[in-house]
């Protein structure tokens, strides 16, 4: 492989596996939960600068041209759990508002004018977030290990998110398969009947935004130690519409099904278009994707709204177990082998 | 209210006595006191009073807008009361969340169906079980192993109720898929599962065939010879007479009478209120 | 002081009158049809833009306003029967209705993106001359958009207390099913509420790019978010409490931008409905609302 293709494929893959712990994050709160978050991108945004400004030294460096909260140059992996504990925190605010007895799609929209708040905020308290520059120069963690290396940098980092992408699969399998995530489901198919069964409402959806919006951070940390910029332009709440359009795409509630919908619809869209030659005025790719999306979108919710890979039945064995996938696939395997020694036979 | 509130089934009898004797327990495990709710100026519950005797089917009955279900939903938390009080288990529960009640014993079901649709029959049962440890975070993390014996041991549970309502060939169906009928049997069913001290049933035979709604009181009996409270919300004066002893008539947010419903029939303002209308 | 807050209050009606046309029509689609339709920008954006091709051939922008709210309404009209009700009959729930709506908006957008690119428009509009009423300054256009509004709202005031028509749509708003028991065409209701409402979407639409002087594809979109606010701030679903709401957000807004950080315009009327929500959900006009309905 030519040196710059391996830099487009590793660069690729990072952006993959941002975008999965994300829409990981938003498919517990929205597939699971049922919550309709869409300040899903604060989460996101607000862990990103978090691990940019405690990863950035103090502000005085560099001539002191930018201005950012924190600038402690903490080691790695700080300012990424960091960033991890501030997304669980902001979902106490943002949790409150959708708490409110609103019709759920009021309450979608309540959430959408949050996202516009923050960005508005972000982009105009430039003593605090810099304004619409963002901040830059975000140091890469452990970047002095490699020496120079860039290349074995870039792969270092495919690896390094390719970890953090198995932890959170197995941290989010365990919370939609243990009874927690039941209690999810059951919330998100009647709250009344939930909290009728001695389920804390305002718990659970708490504790939904907080599980997602740490995943969402973790994120956005991820993604800017690696592109070393954060500017609040690059961080509107549109970006949520294909994170959501990857889950409906995928398989709502179901982890497999979300990877699937992300390698299709941001990857696949974005990569897709790249290779399209430049036709008709600089917008027009764009708004072709956007279009794209809406249809697709349309497409799924009306021929497959469960997506390709549907939300799996919980079904438990004799000795009641959970039965897992492995579990059916051994079956399977065992039916097929009886089936093949009796025509053998 | 000439009707004794002391029964005369001898079994509830002794169970009451016992009950005294060991000072735990009292004859009245819910009561709830000059119960006022209005909704944007219009009254629905008027200054109701009501007790519901332990070990016994209270039957709530009265014509339509009467007030019953607004009373149900104030004494499981769903709504508040403007004023009133309401003990259950001789604890103040007026002011608390609806799942604050739910978890001291006091389970409701509804009128409407509200089964959890995308849940399976058995997951709908084991959800309602109380105190499960994989329910936290944490539990939910550490995983199976930690949480596993329980919930092992509820499956279990749920499975021997799933027989004994003959519902164990629809332990792996979607409660969205159900009929009417077994909706109900899985909502109360679901109510069992979180082991109640007292059972709110709204309307427990609404839309449902009546040979399953004999079937249904036959469930109902026999856990009440087990020993369960229950209050339940009724139309079919049929099915009231055969399991509720005593019946509370509401008429106008009020308690008009209560007794058994024999002696409620002879009653002049029970007759013009109610059962003429 | 009041030389600054002349012309912000000044502004601030203007813009409460753009407002108040878009949520009234917005929170009277929401009210009868139940849905809530998030591709409400992306309708106004392209009637705008049918009433500048309108405007570009020469012709008045009041005549291209006039053909917008056709347009308006055909589109919401379409949109209604061939998307959002096939959708609703497919079992698609409050939830799943929104990322229709959403999806469809972002198609519009997008499809006029691609055929505009991404550039500035402005209608050609007469020579403006300035009058001055009272302390408040004010164009032609100002003035004939504050006029519009105004008689929009004594229309839709009319249209909802006088007629059949009114009394039918007010019935299926506050429950359908009763209102088709009593013999209530709800079908036809319905699509009378996405004809006009499709209506006012579209002056709405022209009435903003007016007042904005330059537009591209994008700047109804950023708008739906304040005219939602002010529908939310009414309560959900209320005409009356729309106006009321387009008139606190409209004057608020500016008055900050005056006196604030003129970024912080819409952020002021965010923050007042974000408080709304935690303290009144239901809207401020929620209570003499059901008070009424019940008293009469």
């Amino acid at each position: 492989m030519s040196s710059a293709f391996q830099f487009y494929v590793t660069t690729l893959l990072i952006y993959a596996g941002v975008d999965i712990l994300a829409a990981w994050g938003l498919n517990l709160q929205f597939g699971t939960a049922g919550l309709l978050s869409f300040a899903f991108i604060v989460f996101q945004a607000a862990g990103a600068y978090t691990a940019g400004v405690l990863a950035l030294g103090p502000q005085t460096d560099n001539g002191g041209y930018q201005h950012y909260i924190g600038g402690y140059a903490l080691p790695f992996p700080i300012p990424i759990l960091a960033a991890m504990a501030v997304g669980a925190v902001i979902a106490v605010p943002i949790g409150l508002i959708a708490l409110r007895r609103l019709r759920s799609d009021y309450q979608a929209v309540a959430l959408l004018v949050v996202s516009i708040i923050a960005s508005s905020i972000a982009t105009n308290e430039t003593e605090l977030f810099n304004g619409a520059a963002g901040i830059s120069l975000v140091p890469h963690p452990l970047a002095d290990q490699f020496g120079g290396d860039l290349l074995t940098y870039q792969w270092f980092y495919v690896g390094f998110t390719a970890a953090v992408c198995l932890v959170a699969y197995l941290i989010v399998h365990r919370v939609t398969h243990s009874p927690l995530g039941r209690a999810f489901r059951a919330m998100r198919d009647n709250e009344q009947a939930a909290s009728a069964l001695a389920k804390d409402i305002t718990g659970l959806r708490l504790l939904a935004f907080a599980i997602g919006g740490a995943l969402g951070a973790l994120s956005g940390a991820i993604l800017v130690l690696f592109i070393g910029t954060w500017a609040p332009s690059a961080w509107l709440y549109p970006e949520t519409f294909v994170l959501l359009a990857a889950i409906i795409v995928g398989g709502t509630n179901n982890s497999l099904g979300t990877v699937v919908g992300v390698l299709l619809v941001p990857i696949g869209f974005a990569e897709g278009s790249r290779f399209l030659p430049e036709i008709g005025h600089p917008g027009l790719i764009d708004a072709g994707q956007w279009i794209a999306i809406g249809l697709m979108l349309l497409i799924f919710l009306w021929f497959r709204p469960q997506g390709i890979l549907p939300e799996r039945k919980h079904r438990y064995a004799n000795d009641g177990r959970l039965v897992t996938v492995l579990d059916e696939l051994a079956g399977w395997l065992r039916r097929s082998l009886a089936l093949i020694q009796r025509s053998s036979r | 209210m000439a009707a004794s509130l002391v029964g005369s089934n001898p079994k509830i009898l002794s169970l009451n006595s016992v009950a005294s004797a060991t000072g735990l327990r009292t004859a009245t495990v819910l009561q709830a006191q000059d119960i006022w709710r209005d909704f944007g100026g219009v009254i629905a519950v008027a200054g109701a009073t009501i007790n519901v005797p332990r070990g016994r089917i209270t039957g709530l009955i009265g014509p339509n807008g009467a007030g019953k279900s607004t009373l149900v939903n104030i004494i499981s938390g769903a709504i508040k009361p403007r004023s009133g009080v309401i003990t259950f288990e001789g604890v103040d529960i007026t002011a608390e969340a609806a799942h604050r009640i739910a978890h001291r014993g006091l389970v409701r079901t509804f009128q409407l169906s509200s089964e959890f649709g995308r849940l399976t029959v058995l997951e709908n049962l084991l959800v309602a079980a109380p105190h499960q440890v994989g329910e936290s975070l944490i539990g939910a993390v550490l995983g199976k192993r930690y949480w596993q014996n329980q919930e092992a041991a509820l499956v279990h549970q749920a499975r021997e109720l799933l027989i004994r309502f003959g519902m164990s060939a629809k332990e792996e169906e979607y409660a969205e898929n159900l009929s009417g009928g077994q909706r109900r049997l899985v909502e109360i069913m679901r109510a069992l599962m979180a082991k109640p001290k007292l059972l709110l049933l709204d309307e427990p035979l609404a839309g449902v065939n009546p040979s399953l709604g004999q079937e249904i009181l036959g469930y109902l009996e026999a856990l009440r010879d087990d020993g369960l409270t229950m209050l339940m919300i009724e139309h079919d004066l049929a099915a009231v007479e055969r399991v509720c002893n005593p019946v509370i008539v509401m008429a106008q947010g009020k308690v008009l009478a209560q007794g058994t419903l024999n002696d409620l029939r002879n009653q002049q303002e029970v007759l013009d209120a109610y059962f003429i209308g | 002081m009041p030389y600054l807050l002349g012309p912000s209050i000044g502004f601030g009606l203007v813009t409460a009158s753009i407002l108040a046309l878009a949520a009234v029509g917005f929170t009277m689609q929401f009210g009868v049809t139940n849905i809530l339709n998030l591709a409400y920008g992306e309708v106004m954006a392209t009637s705008g833009f049918v009433a500048l091709i309108v405007n570009r051939a020469g012709l008045s922008i009041w005549f291209g306003m006039a053909a917008a709210a056709v347009f308006g309404a055909a589109l919401s009209y379409l949109l209604n029967r061939v998307i959002f009700i096939p959708f609703a009959r497919r079992g698609t729930k409050l939830f799943g209705m929104v990322i229709v709506t959403i999806a469809v908006g972002l198609i519009l957008e997008n499809s006029i993106l691609a055929i505009t690119g991404p550039n500035f428009f402005s209608y050609i509009v007469p020579q403006e001359s300035t009058y001055s009423v009272g302390f408040l300054i004010l164009t032609t256009s100002q003035i004939v958009l504050m006029g519009l509004a105004t008689l929009a709202m004594i229309a839709v005031h009319s249209l909802l207390r006088l007629t059949r028509l009114g009394m039918a749509m007010r019935a299926t708003a506050s429950d359908a099913s009763l209102a088709r028991g009593c013999g209530i065409r709800t079908e036809r209701i319905v699509d009378a509420g996405w004809l006009i409402s499709g209506a006012m979407c579209g002056i709405a639409g022209v009435a903003l790019f007016i007042n904005t002087t330059s537009f591209t594809s994008a700047t109804a979109n950023s708008f739906l978010v304040v005219i939602v606010a002010a529908a939310i701030l009414g309560g959900v679903g209320q005409p009356y409490g729309a106006m009321l709401g387009a008139l606190v957000i409209g004057l608020t807004s500016e008055i900050a931008a005056a006196f604030l950080n003129p970024a912080y315009k819409n952020v002021v009327a965010f923050v007042i409905l974000v408080v709304v929500l935690l303290l009144r959900p239901q809207g401020i006009l929620a209570q003499i609302a059901v008070q009424r309905e019940i008293a009469r």
